[in-house]
C-alpha cells in the first residue's frame, strides 16, 4: 500500500516534470521505497541522503591517483602523448590556480576549471619535441651551402615572390588575402640597356622604387594564388619585351619627358656660349661661328661649368653642389 | 608509446602532400608498402583523435623516394602568431624555436610586436540610462618568429608540425618569401630572334 502510494506520487511528480519512466522505473521505485526508511539522514560526507528518484547506479569509489605510482625517471611522453586537457590525477605537480579568496591561497589542482580551460603544453616537453623532430628529420632537406648570405641569394636568384598563408578557427577556412602575390625584382639583375631601362621605369610608374632599384608587382585579381603568380610572371615578361621595343612616337620625346638633365642643347649651354662669344667679340673680329662654338665648348672651364650645372640639376641643391657651381662660374667669367 | 604514434600521424599527413629535396634537385615522396585503398582507410583512421593503433596500421616504416623536381627556396619565412593570452604565446614560442633548432632551421629575429587593444563602449542598461555605460576590450598579443634561408621541403615539414600543435584560441599568419631565377624567356629580348614578327598590341601593363 505504502509502496503503491509512493509509486503514484512519484509518477505524478515525474509526469509534472515531463518525464515518462515506465515499468523499469516503477520496479526501481518500489525497491527504493523500502530503502529510504532504513537510511540515516546524514552520511560521512556531509550531504543529506535524499531518496533516489530515477535510475541511479551506486557511485564507484575512485582509486588512488596515478601520480602516486609515478617514478621520477618515467617516460613523460607516454603520459601525455598528444594534446589532452589537464588531468590533475595524471600530472604530479602541486599546481595551484585561481584568485585567492578571503586572503587565502589559489585553489588546488583537483577539480580546478581554470587549469582545464587554459591550453597546456604538457604534450610538448623538450623530450617530446626532440622525439618528434628526430622522426621528422628525414623529410627535411638542406639549404645549399653556397647561398650563405642575402647578397648571394640576390645574385643568383633575383626574383622574390611573397605570399601569405593563414591558420585560424572560424566559420570559414578561407582568407581572401591568401591569393595575393607580390613579385619583387631589381632592374639591375635584368638584361636591359639604357633605353629599355628608362622605358620600363616609365611603364611601371609607381611600382618602381628609385632608392632600392626594385620593381614591385602586386597581383590579386585572380581567384587562385597560382593564377596570380602566373599573371605576375606574364606581366614581367611583357614589360621586359615591350621596353626593348622602340616605337615610332618615341622619337618625339621632349626635354620635359627626360628623366635626367642633359646640358647639351640646353638653355644653359646657349647662355654660356652667348656670354663667352660676347666676351671674345669685344677683343677679336668676325670668325666662323661653328669653329668658335667648338673651341668654346672645348675649354676646361666650360666643361667644369657643365659638370656643376648637371650635378646641381640632377642631385638637387646641397652645399657641395652650390659651392662647385660657384667655383665653376668664377673660373668661367675670370672673376 | 608516444614516438610510433607520432610517426604514424605525421606520415599519414605527409602521404597527402609531396616533399622535395634540393640536394640533387629531386623531390622526396612517401611510398609505403601499402596499397591506395589502405591509405584512404588508414588516413581516415588517423584523423580520429583517440584511436591510435600503431602496430596494426603499418607493417613497416615507409620508405622515402626522391623525385625529379627542383625544390623551392625561401629566403625568409615569417610566422606571426596571435592570441589573447600572452603566456600561451610564450610557451608556443619556446616550442617553435626549439623545434626549429632541432630540425636545423636558421632562426632570424624572434620578437614580440606590440599588442593591440580594441575597446568598445556600450550602454549598461537595456532601456534609457544613457549616462551609465560599460566598456569592454579585446587584447590581441602577437609573437613573430622569422626563419631565414629554408628549403621548401623543410618549410612544409616545419609548418605542418607547428600548425598541428597550434593551441586553441591562437591564430597564425605565415608570410613566405620565395626566391627564383630569372626565367628563360626574360633572359634576352625576343625582338632579336624574330624581327619579322608583328609587334604585339598593348598588353595589360597598368
Amino acid at each position: 500500500m505504502s509502496a503503491s502510494t509512493m509509486c503514484t506520487t512519484a509518477l505524478s511528480f515525474t509526469r509534472t516534470n515531463g518525464l515518462c519512466l515506465g515499468n523499469y522505473a516503477l520496479s526501481l521505485l518500489s525497491r527504493t521505497a523500502t530503502y529510504s526508511t532504513a537510511l540515516s539522514t546524514n552520511n560521512g560526507k556531509g550531504f543529506p541522503n535524499r531518496p533516489i528518484r530515477g535510475p541511479r547506479r551506486p557511485k564507484r569509489e575512485s582509486g588512488a591517483p596515478r601520480t602516486e605510482k609515478m617514478l621520477e625517471n618515467q617516460d613523460w611522453t607516454a603520459v601525455y602523448p598528444s594534446a589532452a586537457p589537464f588531468k590533475p590525477s595524471a600530472v604530479p605537480l602541486p599546481v595551484r590556480m585561481g584568485y585567492p579568496v578571503n586572503r587565502g591561497v589559489p585553489a588546488e589542482k583537483k577539480g580546478n576549471l581554470e587549469l582545464m580551460k587554459i591550453p597546456n603544453f604538457l604534450h610538448l616537453t623538450p623530450a617530446a619535441i626532440q622525439k618528434h623532430c628526430d622522426a621528422l628529420k628525414p623529410f627535411c632537406t638542406e639549404w645549399p651551402a653556397s647561398l650563405d648570405s642575402d647578397a648571394a641569394c640576390e645574385e643568383h636568384f633575383p626574383i622574390q615572390l611573397e605570399s601569405k598563408e593563414f591558420v585560424s578557427a572560424g566559420s570559414s577556412l578561407r582568407n581572401p588575402k591568401t591569393r595575393v602575390v607580390t613579385l619583387k625584382v631589381k632592374l639591375s639583375s635584368l638584361n636591359l640597356d639604357e633605353h629599355a631601362r628608362k622605358k620600363m621605369v616609365k611603364l611601371v610608374d609607381d611600382r618602381y622604387c628609385k632608392e632600392t632599384d626594385t620593381l614591385t608587382i602586386v597581383t590579386e585579381s585572380c581567384p587562385l594564388r597560382q593564377q596570380n603568380y602566373d599573371y605576375a610572371m606574364y606581366l614581367l615578361t611583357v614589360l621586359y619585351h615591350e621596353s626593348w621595343k622602340t616605337e615610332v612616337w618615341e622619337a618625339e620625346k621632349t626635354r620635359a619627358d627626360m628623366e635626367e638633365y642633359h646640358w647639351e642643347d640646353s638653355r644653359s649651354q646657349k647662355n654660356v656660349l652667348d656670354t663667352l662669344r660676347r666676351m671674345r667679340v669685344t677683343s677679336e673680329g668676325e670668325e666662323d661661328p661653328g669653329a668658335v662654338r667648338e673651341e668654346l665648348l672645348g675649354q676646361p672651364e666650360v666643361q667644369e661649368y657643365r659638370e656643376s650645372v648637371t650635378r646641381l640639376k640632377n642631385e638637387g641643391e646641397t652645399e657641395e653642389t652650390m659651392l662647385q657651381y660657384r667655383e665653376a662660374v668664377k673660373k668661367l667669367l675670370n672673376v | 608509446m608516444a614516438a610510433p604514434i607520432v610517426i604514424v600521424r605525421n606520415v599519414g599527413a605527409v602521404a597527402r602532400t609531396v616533399f622535395r629535396t634540393s640536394r640533387a634537385l629531386h623531390k622526396v615522396d612517401i611510398c609505403g608498402t601499402y596499397d591506395r585503398q589502405a591509405i584512404s582507410s588508414q588516413s581516415w583512421r588517423l584523423q580520429t583523435p583517440a584511436t591510435f593503433h600503431t602496430a596494426s596500421v603499418f607493417r613497416s616504416a615507409p620508405a622515402i623516394t626522391v623525385i625529379d623536381e627542383p625544390d623551392t627556396l625561401y629566403q625568409k619565412v615569417e610566422v606571426l602568431v596571435k592570441g589573447h593570452d600572452k603566456t600561451v604565446l610564450d610557451s608556443y614560442e619556446f616550442f617553435a624555436t626549439l623545434a626549429a633548432k632541432e630540425l636545423g632551421i636558421g632562426l632570424g629575429k624572434v620578437y614580440e610586436p606590440p599588442k593591440h587593444i580594441e575597446k568598445l563602449t556600450v550602454l549598461k542598461s537595456v532601456h534609457i540610462f544613457k549616462k551609465h555605460r560599460v566598456q569592454y576590450e579585446m587584447r590581441t598579443h602577437y609573437r613573430c618568429i622569422e626563419l631565414s634561408r629554408v628549403t621548401g621541403s623543410t618549410v612544409q615539414v616545419y609548418l605542418e608540425y607547428i600548425q598541428r600543435n597550434l593551441p586553441e584560441g591562437v591564430a597564425m599568419e605565415v608570410t613566405k618569401t620565395a626566391i627564383e631565377k630569372v626565367p628563360e624567356h626574360i633572359q634576352k629580348p625576343m625582338w632579336d630572334d624574330a624581327p619579322k614578327e608583328e609587334q604585339a598590341s598593348q598588353s595589360g601593363e597598368k
